[in-house]
């Protein structure tokens, strides 16, 4: 039977998910009773490319005493049942994604690690004190080390490693192609306005948008200087935005985190809310570009019926702007809006916690104050590279660092579970 | 319970704004504010000393705090009880910088001032204690005081409920849930109309009013001010380039023009270039010069104050504030020119 193109429109995206035990090194990559084996040879004919001299695969699993630094990117491993392809646009042609079954490897994540100019410092400590602060210390990762050819521009060692890694995660998730699912998500189509009589609600999802080592990835290309755009979260889950963001480790947005929206996730588990699906927005730097984002960003959210909206961004203090402005823009035209904000109230947690505050809009989520120490026990081993970049201090010895150099600490998409409150 | 009490020269009966200088003393027992406050206590508390000292000398004396925290050592108490300080910048200062430093110093402290002194954001780790806006509240002021010392003194926190006012230290800890399902919960929390509920009290910088214009320029000293980090060639007293943590001041006797090569910017916020080409565009030291020639301006103050303001911390920023504005009202200046970046 050819099933006619609205009858597919109408159909969501099945999510056919492998849960991941245990994570290892072998000859040939396969899946079976939850172990995940990584071929080594596969692994160097995925990422070959003329920009990388050479790379190196590792396996860790939660618990172990190793620390992984310099870390780039997570991506968690995907790939389509049948036609189509995950990450559109930059594996494959930029073709509307979101449709079908995709087959998901669970509790698993393939990491990039190493210098990037541009990046900062990102620390992932697998075991012991440090380990509560970041929800990649509970995935068995697949880490990707690397070195650059000698005369390859930075920015094409970057494409190299960030097509790499899709790749790999691609491969490995047809490890389990022929295996049957562990468990079937499906992700229904979006609710038709007033369907289900609820609020309906909006994720504005904030992407950094600051060239070379700080973009993000939209079907392939870089959302500078757009308007912004609404998206379907299925076209999320098939991994339409792919981070090429480096800078600010706690206050990223992985790769994985898009695949993954949390946010989407939330309202998506909630019985009290219609999802209305995503507006994606760029984070221009001038101050006019971010209130003109801003306020046709909640122009789309009325537009869209929104009664909600939950605001997040991606990256320090500037991008604080970009959602104090977005709230203010929402409330003004009668939608209620919450946004997620990390804190930079200082060391000892008592300076005023907003870059940019809202003015007018007052529900506000913390996730973590950013300038707070934590202390990382020494590890038996290190990856990503041999030495701190923040502190003067081989990879694996004791640490006492800012919890902003914890990647995806204070996730600002409502990954993770820090949060601030007062001492009362 | 052995408590020593701060107070300024006004409420200690020493005098008004001509006694401001006054250094810092100690005087036996309780003065002035601190007799109601003991009634209000009753017998299991004393005063065993009352340190005093002049709101111009606490705010802007080098070494001030210091001076002060040495005298309330050598009463050795339980507790430094400092105000109430009301709105009064340079007495709220001065009892945020002395409970600051005692609790840093390992002796329990509390601070009685209204939420809009500028000294708020300094006394942490210090509690503060909300004041009225003015002395006639000193009754109410007193008794909500009281009651947060007996609360002290119980060995218990001091809460909102207590009249605790200003940042209370926030530290991280982890949630039962991700920040995506609070954030879901918040919403549904505010469409169903609370519009009060949130994990970030926003901050409130306050809002200052502008003094009246001065009647006569030309009777008037003026005096030139900048946060643009504007210092000597070779920074010599190392300012910072952001974060700042203090001011400088550099003379301007017998100047006519600020030479290109002999001074420069450290401010770490901008592109410095066009600013080093030629300095007055950071401070206006020629035009000045030139309204005094012209008999425009009475007098040009003899030196100017410079800081960095890049990413400086709000508290921080508003004490230099108060220390100006103290430093200059000394110098008999009635205008200043603060030229931002």
């Amino acid at each position: 039977m050819v099933m006619s193109v609205s009858a597919t429109e109408l159909r969501g995206l099945r999510l056919l998910t492998h849960e991941v035990v245990g994570a290892v090194l072998g000859e040939e990559t396969s899946y079976a009773d939850g172990l995940l084996t990584v071929g080594e040879r596969e692994v160097s004919a995925v990422l070959a490319h003329p920009a990388l001299a050479s790379v190196r695969v590792s396996c860790c699993s939660p618990g172990e005493s190793t620390r992984i630094v310099k870390v780039l990117d997570a991506v968690e491993p995907r790939c389509k049942a049948g036609e189509g392809e995950v990450f559109p646009g930059l594996l494959g042609l930029a073709l509307l994604a979101g449709r079908g079954d995709t087959h998901v490897l669970r509790g698993a994540a393939v990491l990039s690690a190493g210098f990037l100019p541009r990046a900062q410092e990102a620390v992932l400590q697998m075991s012991g004190a440090g380990a509560e602060f970041s929800p990649l210390s509970e995935t068995h990762n697949v880490v990707i080390e690397f070195e650059p050819a000698p005369d390859a521009p930075w920015e094409e060692v970057a494409e190299a490693l960030r097509l790499g890694v899709l790749r790999l995660a691609v491969h490995l998730a047809q490890a389990a192609l022929d295996v049957p699912a562990d468990g079937v998500e499906e992700i229904e189509a979006l609710p038709g306005r007033g369907s289900t009589g609820l609020p309906r609600v909006v994720a504005v999802t904030n992407i950094q948008t600051q060239g070379a080592f700080k973009d993000v990835m939209v079907y392939g290309r870089s959302m500078a200087g757009s308007l912004p755009t609404w998206i379907d979260p299925c076209e999320l889950a098939d991994g339409a935005v792919v981070s090429a963001q480096y800078g600010h480790p706690a206050l990223k947005n992985p790769t994985f985190v898009h695949q993954n929206n949390p946010v989407v996730a939330a309202l998506r588990a909630s019985e009290d809310v219609e999802l209305a699906g995503v507006v994606l927005c760029p984070e221009p730097v001038s101050e006019g570009e971010k209130r003109l984002v801003s306020e046709h960003a909640a122009r789309l959210c009325a537009a869209l019926g929104a009664d909600g909206a939950i605001v997040t961004k991606e990256g320090g203090g500037n991008a604080d702007g970009d959602v104090a402005l977005k709230l203010d823009a929402l409330e003004d035209i009668g939608i209620s809006a919450v946004g997620l904000f990390a804190e930079m109230a200082g060391r000892d947690g008592t300076a005023p916690g907003l870059v940019v505050a809202p003015t007018r809009a007052n529900a506000l989520i913390s996730t973590g104050n950013y300038d707070e120490l934590v202390r990382l026990e020494a590890t038996d081993a290190a990856l990503g590279g041999e030495r701190l970049g923040i502190v003067d201090a081989a990879a694996t010895d004791e640490l006492e660092i800012p919890i902003a150099a914890i990647y995806g600490s204070l996730n600002p998409l409502g990954w993770n579970r820090v949060t601030c409150a007062a001492e009362l | 319970m052995r408590i020593v009490h701060y107070v300024n020269q006004f409420f200690a009966g020493v005098g008004g704004e001509e006694a401001a200088g006054h250094p810092p003393e100690v005087r036996e027992g309780a003065v002035g504010p601190g007799r109601a406050l003991i009634a209000q206590l009753g017998p299991d508390f004393e005063i065993v000393a009352t340190v005093l000292c002049g709101d111009d000398y606490a705010a802007s004396a080098p070494g001030a705090t210091e001076e002060l925290l040495a005298l309330v050592r050598e009463a050795a108490p339980d507790l430094l009880v400092a105000g109430p300080a009301f709105t009064s910048g340079r007495y709220g200062l001065a009892c945020a910088r002395l409970a600051a430093a005692c609790s840093r110093a390992g002796i329990p402290a509390v601070v009685a001032m209204h939420p809009d002194n500028p000294g708020l954001d300094e006394a942490a780790p210090a509690p503060v204690i909300e004041s009225g806006k003015i002395g006639r509240e000193m009754r109410a002021s007193i008794e909500r005081l009281a009651g947060a010392i007996k609360t002290l003194a119980r060995g218990e926190e001091l809460r909102e409920q207590d009249g605790r006012v200003g940042r209370v230290p926030r530290h991280n800890r982890l949630a039962d849930r991700a920040a995506a399902p609070r954030a879901v919960e918040l919403l549904l929390a505010r469409l169903s109309g609370d519009r009060e509920r949130t994990e970030v009290p926003l901050p409130s910088f306050g809002t200052i009013t502008p003094s009246a214009p001065i009647e006569d320029p030309a009777q008037a000293r003026i005096a030139l001010l900048t946060e643009s980090a504007l210092v000597p060639m070779g920074n010599p007293d190392r300012l910072e380039s952001a974060r700042a943590t203090r001011w400088l001041r550099y003379s301007l006797e017998g100047m006519d023009e600020l030479e290109q090569g002999v001074y420069q910017s450290v401010h770490g916020g901008f592109s410095t270039v066009a600013a080093n080409a030629d300095p007055h565009r950071l401070l206006p030291l020629d035009v000045a010069r030139e309204l005094e020639r012209e008999g425009r301006i009475g007098t040009l103050h003899g030196e100017y104050l410079v800081t960095a303001g890049n990413g400086t911390q709000v508290a921080t920023a508003r004490a230099f504030g108060v220390e100006w504005a103290a430093e200059l009202r000394q110098a008999g200046v009635q205008a200043a020119i603060l030229t931002a970046t």
